[in-house]
């Protein structure tokens, strides 16, 4: 059982990590570039260590580096955060190789959610309901290829096996169209994912994102904390989140979500995970698993009144589960708002010093962030400098504390998409929810005037 | 209108030839007025612009410079394998990339402002560049 956590992240997940080492008594090791050396929790960290220059390639996605830092700290276990290594199958493996403990499932898990054809072939074989289309990659021959399209019907997706986030995919809507996009998607596949594989499946017109949240012991053990909505998003980055996804079945939910559980146990998974869904008429569909803590994990730590983070600790310790599923229950609600240091109109990054720094509080109001007045946003990482998290009653309840906190909430020095929330949190259509994952960027095509 | 939004437009008038800029939003009006001789010698500024004949020359004060609009890391190439968009001694026209900044995993076009030939590139490619800082002077 370990006693000591490397976190190999940085900005405000790492400092939420460390706050979960730090409730459990584990001493926390921070890894951190030159960019980084100011951060608060490198402060608060046991040791920490430099391990690079800015640039994450030669610091945060160094992995020699980090086991070097591990090796010489003495360090039990490595927390991966999100992004950067946290869904690298072959850092899993060599954590684990040099004796440590990767907070995370085993690499095998990570290398089959990895591969998008393995994935989906995995879960229809745990009954998850996947998009249709073949769980297969696309054969060489033009007209099978034509005949699967027909199959599935227009309009399709032409995908990349290797792909995920929003990247490596193209949408089909006639026959004409279909052998070019699949030349494309197949030649981009090969240059950025090293994997040429392609997948095709139905396209679907104005589906919402629900995702469903694991948690799995390595005792067989598997729960499903609930659901949440991530569909306002825009070029496929999550804008606003929330728990639970509104209107939908509480049965509907409670199926997918113990198939979801029944999966986690069927591939031996372990940790803490996300099964993505896309749902459209009230059919939900398969589409990535996240093998990692999510960003979005408050709205449902809020809901289920869970320490996610810990929980997931504790399971990486060996420890059982002491949960049951019949312990989880979903309490009102909750939204997320990521703070990006962006222009609110253009998007454009706005990386820089933050002069003046004004945080929200009061009762069910909670703001994960590493950033503060002094602190300057770097332009080496991606632009998130906060999370405005709260939690009310019922949703509408909790839409009200969000506009509260929106207008106590001031950030100066650099811009931030706030402005881009309080316009949301204002949007008649956004109160009554429920939006597909279009909403947003019609509608900031629409140009609306800002509330 | 708050502090970032004008420091944006006093950013995006330096990095422009602009002499005189005014912007009304939310009830505010800014206007912001360049004074001629700031930062670079009015004789310079005298025989530079051919593109913009009709631009008193007394207002125009801009160095001639193509400054980063933002901070971030310069690239002059769009890859590693393509060459560089610029070359000392090329003429280049208003609108044109002559480089590229990368900031929070997003890449940023710089383009030329106006028409003239690349005299000097004042960075190295991938090393961290404030806004406002000059990337290329330019004749």
């Amino acid at each position: 059982m370990f006693e000591s956590v490397l976190i190999a992240n940085r900005g405000e997940i790492a400092l939420r990590i460390q706050r979960a080492c730090r409730s459990l008594g584990l001493r926390t090791i921070v890894v951190y570039s030159e960019a980084d050396r100011d951060a608060p929790y490198v402060g608060r960290a046991d040791v920490a260590v430099c391990i690079g220059p800015a640039a994450a390639t030669h610091s945060y996605l160094d992995q020699a580096a980090i086991l070097l830092a591990a090796k010489a700290t003495g360090a039990e276990a490595i927390h991966p955060g999100y992004g950067f290594l946290s869904e690298n199958a072959l850092f899993a493996e060599r954590v684990s190789e040099a004796g440590l403990t990767f907070i995370g499932p085993s690499a095998a898990c990570i290398r089959t959610m990895g591969d998008k054809v393995a994935a989906k072939k995995a879960m229809r074989a745990a009954g998850v309901p996947c998009v249709p289309g073949p769980d297969a990659a696309l054969p060489d021959d033009p007209e099978a290829v034509r005949r699967l399209a027909r199959e599935i019907g227009y309009p399709v997706i032409v995908k990349a096996a290797g792909g995920g986030g929003g990247r490596g995919m193209r949408i089909v809507t006639e026959e004409a169209a279909l052998l070019d996009a699949l030349a494309v998607t197949r030649e981009e596949a090969k240059r950025a994912f090293d994997n040429g594989e392609v997948y095709i499946e139905k396209f679907l017109t104005h589906p919402r994102h629900v995702e469903i949240q694991v948690l799995a012991d390595g005792h067989g053990q598997a729960l499903w904390l609930g659901s949440r909505d991530c569909s306002l998003q825009r070029r496929h980055q999550k804008v606003i989140e929330e728990a639970p996804a509104l209107g939908i079945a509480d049965e509907l939910i409670a199926e997918i979500g113990e198939r979801c559980a029944r999966a986690c146990q069927q591939i031996e998974y372990q940790g803490l995970g996300t099964f993505e869904f896309l749902f459209e008429d009230g059919a939900f569909y398969f589409i990535e698993m996240n093998t990692r803590l999510q960003v979005e994990h408050p709205v449902t730590e809020m809901t289920a009144g869970i320490d996610i983070v810990q929980q997931q600790l504790r399971v990486a310790r060996g420890e059982r589960l002491a949960l049951t599923q019949a312990d989880i229950r979903c309490r009102g609600h909750a939204f997320e708002c990521r703070i990006n240091a962006e222009n609110p109109d253009n998007f454009a990054p706005s990386p820089g010093r933050i002069t003046g720094w004004e945080l929200p509080g009061g009762y069910g109001v909670r703001v994960d962030s590493h950033a503060g007045a002094g602190y300057t946003v770097s332009p080496h990482y991606d632009s998130m400098i906060a999370k405005l998290i709260v939690h009310g009653d019922d949703r509408a309840d909790a839409l009200a504390r969000l506009r509260l906190a929106l207008d106590e909430i001031s950030v100066s020095g650099i811009s931030t998409n706030l402005p881009l929330h309080r316009r949301i949190a204002s949007d008649p259509a956004f109160s009554s929810g429920a939006l597909d994952i279009h909403y947003l960027e019609r509608r900031l095509r629409e140009g609306a005037p800002r509330a | 209108m708050d502090l970032a939004q004008i420091k944006a437009f006093i950013d995006a008038m330096a990095s422009s030839d602009l002499a005189e800029l005014e912007a009304s939003k939310d009830g505010w009006t800014l206007r912001l007025v360049r004074h001629e001789g700031r930062s670079q010698p009015a004789s310079r500024v005298a025989d530079r612009s051919p593109s913009r004949p009709n631009t008193p020359t007394e207002t125009l004060p801009a160095a001639p410079e193509i400054c980063a609009p933002l901070s971030g890391i310069v690239y002059l190439r769009a890859g590693p394998d393509l060459p560089p968009y610029v070359e000392v001694g090329q003429a280049i026209t208003a609108g044109m990339a002559v480089c590229v900044i990368e900031a929070m995993k997003t890449f940023i076009e710089v383009r030329a402002e106006r028409d003239g030939v690349v005299e000097a590139i004042l960075v190295s490619p991938g090393t961290l560049v404030e806004a406002g800082q000059p990337l290329m002077r330019t004749v």
